[in-house]
């Protein structure tokens, strides 16, 4: 009578599945809300809130456009409370006027027009993208690499939790060929 | 308990000066450290971006935008205010020149550097390479309209009125202060 046990692999599939699962549904979550938040690019701004507020500032008040006082003047009459903190030229008739608190004033020389542009953080949504697009680089680079590996791994291992008829030899098969599939018809579709 | 009196009292005297000395050489040191840090606090905090400056020598603005020819293909390292940024991928950058109605775009890899929206009217010391950008009609177009997109503006034909020439930086490394 042999004592040599079985090597039982499908409980340890399972477990590895199960666990490595536990691990990555934090970063799973925040990379897929991250992932449809930059997929969208071109429809809106994923990191950041621009409010722009048209409106305009009586003639009189736009003197010397290089003097502090007048600037002052400026972001008074139109209610931004912050410091300047710079401004620019770009043009004879436009001044940039931008404040400390992340507004960005475009103030038209001539006709006293004026555009305000407050910039605000879109926030969790920013730092969800901050991670997911890798900027932080460094040593993200390398957790964000283990975390690819385990998601092939739960993947590899998803395919094996069940045997049986709705296991890899039945029903799995066909969604998992269908997996495969969707991406190829798209990329006859598009190239 | 008697005799014990003047010696616990003189001891208590050593330590009142003792403690004098303490408190007042913590003093010392806390008003030191109050000092360091308000000095400190005036100097400015720069953040990161892409690879490492190498070089110290700034070129200004003005004088590569005077001759922008004899810059093409040069690592120059340029230093002014932020007046615009990408708004879509932070790829781009604008820089104010030190003369009035100018400035230099500093484009960067998409994804390789991203410069952040708030970065707008902070200082920024930029290092990278002069290139030309020769664009046919179709090209400035293209290109105009990307960049329209890119400020969530609408796109003005009229602004491409035919082939274009143009220089930018190809940023390698940026500081942008606090």
């Amino acid at each position: 009578m042999s004592t040599k046990k079985k090597f039982k692999w499908r409980k340890w599939n399972n477990i590895i599945h199960r666990d490595l699962g536990y691990i990555c549904v934090g970063l799973t979550v925040i990379y897929a809300v991250s992932g449809v938040a930059v997929n969208h690019v071109a429809d809106w701004n994923p990191n950041y809130r621009v409010q722009t507020v048209e409106t305009s500032v009586p003639a009189g008040l736009l003197g010397d456009p290089s003097s502090p006082a007048t600037i002052q003047d400026i972001l008074t009459a139109i209610a931004v409370n912050g410091t300047p903190r710079a401004t620019f030229r770009p043009d004879l008739e436009t001044l940039q006027i931008f404040v400390d608190d992340g507004t960005t004033v475009y103030v038209n020389l001539e006709t006293g027009a004026v555009l305000s542009e407050m910039v605000r953080d879109r926030r969790i949504l920013r730092e969800a993208n901050f991670l997911h697009l890798n900027h932080p680089k460094k040593l993200w680079t390398y957790f964000a690499d283990a975390y690819a590996v385990a998601l092939a791994l739960l993947a590899v291992t998803g395919v094996f939790v069940l045997k049986g008829k709705k296991g890899i030899t039945g029903r799995g098969a066909w969604l998992t060929g269908a997996g495969v599939v969707i991406p190829v018809v798209f990329l006859w579709l598009y190239l | 308990m008697l005799w014990s009196m003047p010696f616990s009292h003189l001891h208590s005297l050593e330590s009142d000066v003792f403690n004098m000395k303490n408190r007042l050489a913590i003093s010392t040191s806390v008003l030191a450290l109050v000092v360091a840090l308000a000095c400190n606090s005036q100097t400015i905090e720069y953040t990161s971006y892409g690879d490492a400056l190498t070089l110290s020598d700034t070129t200004l603005v003005s004088q590569i935008l005077a001759a922008p020819d004899s810059y093409i293909g040069e690592r120059v390292l340029i230093t002014g205010t932020i007046v615009e940024v990408c708004e879509m991928k932070g790829c781009w950058l604008e820089v104010a020149s030190d003369a009035e109605f100018e400035k230099i775009r500093v484009k960067v890899d998409d994804g390789v550097i991203v410069f952040p929206l708030s970065a707008r009217g902070h200082t920024a010391i930029v290092e990278g390479v002069v290139e030309l950008l020769e664009l046919t009609e179709e090209q400035a177009i293209e290109q105009a309209k990307h960049h329209a997109e890119e400020q969530g503006v609408e796109f003005d034909p009229s602004t491409v009125t035919g082939p274009q020439t143009s220089y930018q930086i190809r940023g390698l490394g940026a500081l942008i202060a606090e």
